[in-house]
């Protein structure tokens, strides 16, 4: 490279404007670029999109006019975005607690010696890795209730009444929060996982010269050890389940009678098959500040740890 | 294609230069001015003219043309239309080729195209969407009266689906009878022997059905866009309610109408003498819990028959014993909603005239004839002249799905359809107020939850 250069500087081919990537910021901004404006194309423009969308009362094929906070208030007095907004805080909240919980008991045994543990870590991956569709149709018909194996179980084996799993409103959202916590286990821990393998065998071997117990090590080692994962995983998850739309849309649709919207569906109801894509937009983006505050604090947790 | 060519060693030069431009304009500009005569004069054909004079287009050779609609439930009726697009190809040489989706992927992927404003030249309609999408849709009036021309009246929905204002923003093509298909032996089983013809001998049959032990009579109560709105917008409608006045503007849903129809469904709900495990039922649950003898009888569209009868999906298990019937009435008579499908040539399309040919083609009565045979008695025609197929005449037990078809309405009428009663349809606000009163058990409740819903859509949209 450096015979290449000094033979172009010598023929005059190297000019001011290459010399100045010798220099280090230039051909850093340089190389960043693209990122940037890959960034500037998928999100930010998509991003500040929704935003101007969600003030204007556009409708699919017709972009509308200016009406500032006019969808903001006028979705204040819909019963069923209230409803929707008010299942999508108790859904993130329940289901985040659930998979944080159950991902750290899953990554404690996990890592532990047994037989065939690699397949074991790689098979309960798998909720994970399967697509969400077809995962989500897979527990649909588990808990429709002509059809549900879980309801044929529970009357033939344990003697117990069948359930209306996704016929009532408060076990059809139970149920969108059992296989969301079910498809969401596995990445918790798994992240746990690796964060506890990167803690130093050493620190334990100390703690149990000094007696502590298994509890007290968990506590003392394990947990504060975990905690920058902990924060980043919580995080990713809050964020995409408040997000989330494939799940409650395959699974309940909003059914029964719109009783488990979360506002990912109840936008995509008016926006997209309603064709009030204005008021779409609005219903999506109300959860941003909120997110914001979240993600502001969790990296401000993060920055004042280290 | 670029009107101009490499010569080595000297970059880019004009392939034509002045002289020869002019030459070939000026052929160009004679063709354009002489060819209608010449072809006359030489017996060819320019656009076929109906009998009122209205043109059909001619298609463009070279044209490409995408169409998109759902998979039909009958796969056989998608070959027919695949095998029609591939014979007016090789004929026009142009190149038409047919793009399906799944029922529920439809709506999402035509907003996407009309949000973009690009996408396949003609697009499936479903319901009212002409209503949603006008500024879309292209006029195609004059495609219209042709057709008219020779095939006859059209159907009320689908008249009232494709006409906005004044324009024809659709070409009608299609509609989807919802009937209830039934096993004979277990309706005999439960001692019973002609099946219902009015809600309230529904809720007897069904109360028969329970107390012989017999599997339900299911509908579902869910977001299905099909079989839950072909059930209760009828329901509603018989019993005397309307969810808006016929001008559209003022919510009429709170009425002792709608009261009578939402006590019956609470009743027979109640009681179990129609299932209560379809709350979360979509569109193919139904078929499913019927091929699976799970339920004795349920509204669908003729798929259920078909598949037991004319596909051996089923080793046509219950094929002896599976009969249809027409739709009941109520105290206030007889309505009936179909699924309803109309072909709108969209905006943006730069092959509108091989579009419009296209359309023409698959509408001219021997072709929509081999492709109402094809979906065996599942779809109906929107034409005078295409309303009968011979699968009606050789298969009598399809009568049923050719019955409802006369009485059918469409969500929100008697107003007509507009953005606001495709709304209103898209939230499910009619279903859902029954799913809510056959639950809680609160008739009124129910109600005046739907007429806030409704008053927001209808009285104060956004």
């Amino acid at each position: 490279m450096g015979t290449a250069i000094s033979t172009w500087r010598s023929k005059g081919l190297l000019g001011p404007r290459i010399r100045i990537l010798e220099h280090e910021a230039p051909l850093g901004y340089l190389l960043l670029a693209p990122m940037l404006l890959l960034l500037v194309t998928f999100l930010a423009y998509p991003f500040l999109f929704g935003i101007w969308l969600s003030v204007t009362n556009a409708q699919i094929g017709d972009n509308g006019h200016f009406v500032g906070l006019g969808n903001y208030v006028f979705e204040r007095g819909d019963t069923v975005f209230l409803q929707s907004f008010a299942n999508t805080m108790y859904y993130t909240v329940v289901t985040t607690i659930a998979k944080l919980s159950l991902g750290l008991v899953m990554a404690l045994l996990l890592n532990q010696v047994f037989p065939a543990q690699r397949f074991v870590r790689a098979a309960l991956l798998l909720p994970f890795i399967i697509p969400s569709v077809l995962s989500t149709l897979a527990w649909r018909w588990m808990f429709d209730p002509t059809f549900s194996v879980v309801n044929w179980v529970s009357v033939h084996y344990l003697h117990l009444p069948a359930v209306n799993w996704l016929g009532t409103t408060n076990t059809a959202l139970a149920s969108m929060m059992v296989v969301n916590t079910w498809r969401g286990i596995p990445f918790f821990g798994i992240s746990f996982l690796a964060g506890l393998q990167t803690i130093p065998v050493e620190l334990y071997e100390a703690a149990r010269v000094d007696g502590a117990t298994r509890l007290q090590q968990f506590r003392t080692i394990t947990l504060p050890m975990l905690r920058p994962i902990l924060a980043v995983v919580l995080l990713l998850s809050t964020i995409l389940t408040f997000g989330d739309f494939t799940l409650p849309y395959v699974l309940t649709n909003c059914a029964p009678y719109n009783s488990t919207c979360v506002l990912s569906t109840w936008a995509f109801q008016i926006g997209v098959n309603g064709g009030y894509i204005g008021i779409g937009a609005a219903i999506s983006l109300v959860l941003f500040p909120l997110l914001t505050v979240i993600v502001a604090g969790v990296l401000i947790g993060l920055r004042s740890e280290n | 294609m670029s009107g101009r060519k490499k010569v080595q060693g000297s970059g880019w030069t004009p392939l034509w230069d002045r002289r020869e431009f002019l030459k070939q304009a000026g052929v160009a500009a004679g063709s354009l001015a002489l060819g209608p005569a010449l072809l006359e004069a030489c017996g060819g054909s320019s656009n076929p003219t109906t009998a009122n004079g209205a043109a059909i287009p001619k298609p463009r050779a070279g044209a490409k043309v995408q169409l998109l609609q759902w998979n039909s439930f009958v796969p056989a009726a998608d070959d027919e239309i695949r095998r029609q697009a591939a014979e007016f190809s090789t004929a026009n040489n142009v190149t038409v080729t047919i793009q399906t989706v799944t029922g529920d992927q439809l709506q999402p992927k035509t907003a996407a195209a009309v949000e973009a404003g690009s996408g396949p030249d003609i697009i499936q309609m479903q319901y009212g969407w002409p209503h949603l999408y006008d500024t879309a849709c292209m006029d195609v009036s004059d495609l219209m009266g042709a057709l008219k021309s020779q095939l006859g009246t059209v159907n009320q929905v689908n008249d009232a689906f494709s006409k906005v204002g004044s324009k024809y923003l659709a070409i009608p093509y299609c509609q989807v009878p919802n009937a209830w298909s039934y096993r004979t032996d277990l309706w005999q089983a439960a001692g019973l022997s002609n099946y219902f013809t009015t809600w309230d001998e529904l809720a007897a049959d069904g109360k028969q059905l329970k107390d012989k032990g017999q599997p339900p009579i299911a509908v579902s109560l869910g977001h299905a866009y099909g079989d839950a709105i072909t059930m209760w917008y009828p329901v509603l409608w018989d019993f005397g309610g309307r969810e808006v006045s016929a001008d559209g503007k003022k919510v009429t849903i709170n009425s002792k109408e709608t009261l009578a129809a939402v006590t019956w469904a609470i009743n027979t709900w109640k009681a179990g003498y129609i299932s209560q495990n379809t709350l979360s039922w979509l569109d193919p649950d139904n078929n499913q819990a019927y091929h699976s003898g799970l339920i004795t009888a349920t509204l669908n569209g003729a798929s259920i028959y078909i598949k037991e009868t004319y596909t051996t999906a089923t080793n046509h298990k219950y094929a002896p014993v599976t009969n249809n019937a027409p739709m009941p009435k109520g105290p206030s008579g007889l309505e009936t909603l179909n699924l309803v499908f109309n072909h709108a040539v969209m905006k943006w399309t730069q092959e509108a005239d091989t579009a419009k040919a296209f359309i023409a083609y698959l509408m001219q009565q021997d072709n929509y004839t081999k492709w109402l045979n094809a979906s065996v008695g599942y779809n109906a025609g929107p034409f005078q002249k295409l309303a009968s197929a011979d699968i009606f005449n050789t298969d009598k037990k399809l009568k049923p799905f050719q019955d409802v078809v006369a009485t059918g309405k469409w969500p929100g009428w008697p107003a007509q359809p507009s953005k606001a009663t495709a709304q209103s349809q898209v939230q499910f606000v009619i279903v859902d107020m029954f799913a809510k009163a056959c639950t809680s058990g609160d008739a009124k409740s129910a109600i005046a939850d739907a007429e806030q819903k409704l008053k927001r859509i209808y009285e104060t949209p956004a």
